[in-house]
């Protein structure tokens, strides 16, 4: 890699994601200290994992920068390939964990492929998007190639089941098809569609009939509306995560005393909930910060959609782009009570290997299209 | 198609950032809100869940009887509590426990490893105990002052208190119905727990004082009730009975004065009786009156104009009712007779006739309206009903017949009482009540009991009337040894045989006598019901004389000043003891009485004295007249026991129950 190359690296990303990352130990830290992820024996054991997949994550990210991203596009059937061999070994001999089969494990590690297919898709449909020569947006029948492509890992995912990770899928598919150019009002019929259909199911299971969603999945979605409808039940999580956010207050209740997620009221509070975590131990102060991260994050990754030198990098920011940009919301609303309880990690925060090394690929596949980018700037 | 156009890309691209910005604005906005707008509201909620309280029992009322004596009361006692997850050695905890507690150490290690939060292993220790537990300073375990139910003048009135539980709840009685004034509101000791329970080090804890329970005053008075659990007692072992009880009330107010009973319980050691023992009798135990029921017949016929004190009866001994013959106890029957001597002779052709007369319709309704059949409102738990048939085409007319005699209803004690109380009244009849007034620790006045008129039954004419009709029972008939020294009683004995196995008993009755006094203007009505009394022949005909010495202890310890009678005048009275004459023939028995001075009555037309009054052994002066009962059925009707040579004689009336 020559020096020319690397002075054009996006620095602001790179001490954007270095601030996040130690954020999230930060806050991993304090968040199994006490209570059932607390290891009396080596109370640092969580964070050295965290600490090891970090630099993991980071060294994948440095290898990625020396390869040229349009080398991946000749690699790309190969790896959607394997990825989908792989979702697919997950509901054959996968491990089960808190009632869904996600992990595989390989040698000594086990991991979840969900996470990393979330890049190969990203990849993959860059790849089958900008090959389209002509493509006629005008038809709806332009549509069903790319939601094919997705469409099977996605399903693979949900059969896991990982409702979380399909709706990222999704997420993915739609960023990248608006960048593409697909008609906005496709796509908006589409989203509405699903909605309604959502409301459909919930009206059926109401019935008492679950069909495609699991009732579990079903509840949560009740509960969404209504956290207080099962209190102890599925509504647990939410009330507690508000509870633990709205009682942080502006200052916060300090690192290891927030009474939340010390007490162990809150649960999964080291990885789906650490959001909530930062509300209370951190208060308005330490979340709003790590919006304004977050935010000047995907600023970055949008420009560099808007800096990519070509069509396959740009499609690949904007995947990248929409992943994290739907992780985030989705996750940070499930914490405040503005989305359902789907169990997707908090990029960079929540604890858990697989989702930190994936999330640091994405970053390396950004800064790898932006090193590559264009003399025009945006 | 080509593809899109750089411009159109760029747009694109700058809707994408509209929607990361708009998305980052709207959850600040959210998180605003949570953290900045609700913080006091989550705050609250999140210290909520993790206080759990520990109640802390509120001082428990006092209960005082009418002068103010204090019949119950909570006083502290020690108990020793342990919180589980607290405790360090559970084993040598227990071990250490056992003997200053006396309890088991299974017993004790099991409580000691229980999930919970917290566990009372013993409550109302003594202070020795309680002391040497607070020495050991165990971890985990600790001692409280907890309230105890304290009863300084002993066992009064134990039904009508009724027993406090460990938790310091109303089990019974009084307790019981007023429990929610007497309890109080619990205080809370708020701790701090995490999601499992456990207590944390330096956590909030907040203190809550309960609020003290309101004293109750009853309207019994430990006098009138010691009098008439003496007397009941007394009663009860003298005629060898099953069970009695005594209830006396104030006809004016329906204030219960006092409710005595055997079998009774000892309030601080319940434990040693049987739990049946706890009941109060006079409110719970429906009993066939007898013939003290004829009081309500002859003042609905008199109401109703079926009677008046100018009708003259004839009583040939007996009646045809629907092919059942009713007798009179008096074979011979009782002849040409007036209203009032109806009553005074007991004579139950007459009371039938006037039942029939009244019709189901009137009669039931009269029933009805004495309160008899259906609850009073008495301000306490499980007062019974009775059972009175309710007029229909299925219920024939010798139902009424028998009714109008005082057989073939069920009436609690209380509920007759009651009935005679509306008749003392002037014909108001009072709802019975035993809380006086319920007043705050600090003495205010919380509520007082209004006496409360549930309805004139008849008019006061009528209950007049009828008040004379008792009066004159116990000046002149059946029911004269009911009379006590300077004070006029009034009222009515009664007999009534038990149901046995669907039938009548021939052996066992129920004897009664239910009246007032002074005649004139009663300031205490009772009741007294002795069940299966025993022995040759002494019978229910003691229930007339334990009234006397009730009325004789009672007035005066109510104030109430006897009249001047010849008896108290100073007259040289000689007295000559009773011998047995039971067996003789009626002229042999009635020259052994004439030689000692007295004066006799033959009851009944047989040839053999069955059974006399006053019985053998008693103390009469001379002049007084002795009944000599020749007839089975008078002296069952009288609650004598017949010989069981009789038996061929007895009625063949007895209609079965409804």
């Amino acid at each position: 890699m020559d020096r020319k190359l690397l002075r054009k690296l996006d620095f602001a990303l790179l001490a954007l994601v270095g601030v996040l990352l130690i954020f999230g130990l930060v806050m991993v830290y304090s968040a199994t200290q006490s209570g059932v992820h607390h290891d009396p024996q080596d109370p640092l054991a969580s964070l050295k994992r965290q600490l090891r997949w970090c630099l993991v994550g980071l060294c994948a990210m440095g290898l990625l920068l020396g390869l040229d991203y349009r080398v991946l596009e000749k690699y790309a059937r190969l790896l959607y390939g394997a990825t989908v061999i792989g979702l697919a070994l997950v509901w054959v001999l996968g491990l089960r964990a808190g009632g869904s089969q996600r992990w595989l494990r390989l040698g000594g590690f086990s991991f979840q492929p969900s996470e990393f297919a979330k890049i190969v898709v990203i990849i993959s449909l860059a790849r089958y998007l900008s090959e389209r020569e002509e493509p006629d947006w005008e038809s709806l029948r332009e549509l069903v190639g790319p939601f094919a492509y997705v469409g099977l890992p996605t399903i693979l995912v949900l059969l896991q089941p990982d409702l979380g990770s399909a709706l990222v899928f999704v997420g993915i598919l739609f960023g990248m098809l608006a960048i593409a150019g697909a008609k906005l009002r496709h796509l908006a019929g589409i989203v509405a569609a699903g909605l309604l259909g959502t409301v459909f199911l919930v009206l059926l299971a109401g019935q008492g009939y679950y069909p495609l969603l699991k009732e579990y999945q079903i509840k949560r979605l009740m509960v969404f509306i209504n956290p207080y409808s099962d209190k102890m039940g599925a509504g647990w999580n939410v009330i507690q995560s508000m509870i633990a956010v709205g009682s942080g207050g502006f200052f916060g209740k300090g690192l290891l005393a927030g009474s939340q997620v010390q007490l162990n009221f809150l649960p999964a509070h080291h990885t789906d909930f650490i959001f909530s975590v930062v509300g209370e131990e951190l208060g308005f102060i330490g979340a709003f910060t790590l919006l304004v991260l977050y935010y000047l994050l995907l600023r970055r990754g949008v420009k560099i959609i808007a800096a990519a030198k070509d069509e396959f990098g740009r499609l690949i920011a904007a995947g990248v782009v929409s992943m994290l940009l739907f992780h985030i919301a989705i996750n940070v609303g499930m914490t405040l009570g503005l989305a359902p309880v789907t169990g997707i990690p908090l990029p960079f925060i929540s604890y858990g290997g697989s989702s930190l090394i994936t999330n640091l690929i994405g970053i390396g596949l950004l800064l790898n299209v932006y090193m590559r980018r264009q003399k025009i700037n945006f | 198609m080509p593809k899109l156009s750089w411009l159109a890309i760029k747009k694109r691209i700058t809707l994408l950032m509209i929607i990361v910005a708009l998305s980052a604005v709207g959850l600040a906005g959210r998180l605003a809100y949570i953290q900045l707008v609700k913080h006091s509201f989550y705050l609250a909620k999140g210290l909520e869940q993790r206080l759990r309280p520990i109640p802390i029992d509120a001082y428990r009322g006092t209960i005082r009887d009418a002068n103010g004596e204090v019949l119950a009361e909570s006083r502290s006692a020690a108990a020793v509590f342990a919180i589980p997850i607290e405790v360090k050695d559970p084993q040598g905890t227990a071990l250490k426990l056992a003997p200053i507690l006396d309890l088991d150490y299974d017993f004790l290690y099991q409580r000691l490893t229980k999930r919970s939060a917290a566990e009372w292993l013993k409550k109302r220790m003594s202070d020795e105990e309680a002391r040497r537990v607070t020495e050991l300073e165990l971890p985990g375990i600790g001692v409280v002052e907890n309230p105890v139910r304290h009863y300084p003048m002993g066992s009064i009135a134990p039904q009508i208190l009724g027993l406090v539980g460990v938790d310091n709840q109303g089990l019974e009685g009084i307790e019981l119905y007023y429990d929610k004034e007497l309890r109080g509101t619990p205080g809370r000791l708020l701790v701090e727990r995490d999601a499992s329970g456990r207590q944390i080090p330096h956590g909030v804890q907040q203190y809550i004082p309960p609020v003290d329970g309101y004293d109750l005053t009853l309207t019994i008075d430990h006098n009138i009730q010691r009098i008439a659990q003496r007397e009941v007692e007394r009663a009860v072992a003298e005629t060898g009975s099953r069970k009695g009880l005594i209830m006396i009330m104030n006809p004016k107010t329906g204030a219960i004065l006092a409710a005595a009973q055997v079998p009774t319980y000892d309030i601080t050691n319940h434990q040693a009786y049987p739990p049946e023992n706890r009941r109060l009798m006079a409110v719970t135990d429906p009993y066939e009156p007898g013939s003290s029921f004829k009081a309500v017949t002859a003042a609905a016929a008199l109401e109703e104009g079926v009677a008046s004190l100018n009708r003259s009866f004839f009583d040939p001994g007996y009646m045809i009712v629907s092919g059942w013959r009713i007798k009179c106890w008096n074979r011979g029957g009782h002849g040409p007779q007036t209203f009032v001597q109806t009553l005074e002779n007991s004579c139950n052709p007459v009371y039938a006739t006037l039942g029939i007369e009244l019709g189901a319709e009137r009669f039931y309704d009269y029933m009805m309206r004495f309160g008899l059949g259906k609850r009073l409102g008495l301000d306490f738990p499980g007062e019974a009903p009775g059972k009175i048939r309710p007029p229909g085409p299925d219920v024939p007319l010798v139902t009424w017949a028998n009714i109008g005699f005082g057989q073939g209803l069920m009436v609690t004690p209380m509920q007759l009482l009651c009935a005679f109380a509306a008749i003392a009244n002037g014909g108001k009849l009072m709802r019975p009540y035993l809380v006086e007034e319920i007043r705050d620790r600090s003495g205010k006045l919380i509520k007082k009991t209004e006496p409360q008129v549930i309805r004139q039954v008849v008019s006061k004419e009528t209950a007049d009337i009828t008040r004379m009709m008792l009066r004159s029972v116990v000046a002149r008939g059946s029911g004269k040894r009911a009379e006590a020294p300077g004070y006029p009683v009034a009222g009515k004995t009664g007999t009534a045989q038990l149901v046995e196995g669907g039938r009548y008993s021939h052996s066992k009755v129920a004897s009664s006598f239910v009246g007032f006094a002074p005649a004139d203007d009663p300031v205490m009505a009772g009741t007294l019901v002795l069940w299966e009394p025993g022995g040759a022949f002494y019978g229910g005909i003691i229930a007339a004389p334990v009234f006397s010495r009730l009325v004789a202890q009672v007035l005066p310890a109510m104030g109430v000043k006897p009249q001047p009678t010849k008896r108290t005048s100073g007259q040289h009275v000689v007295e000559v003891r009773l011998p047995s004459l039971r067996g003789y023939s009626v002229e042999e028995a009635q020259r052994t009485l004439t030689q000692m001075g007295l004066l006799t009555s033959v009851m009944g037309g047989g040839d053999q004295v069955l059974a006399q009054v006053p019985a053998e052994g008693a103390e009469v002066p001379r002049g007084t007249r002795v009944i000599l009962y020749t007839d089975p059925l008078a002296v069952l009707e009288e609650g004598l026991i017949a010989p069981l040579t009789a038996e061929a004689n007895w009625p063949s009336i007895l209609p079965q129950l409804p």
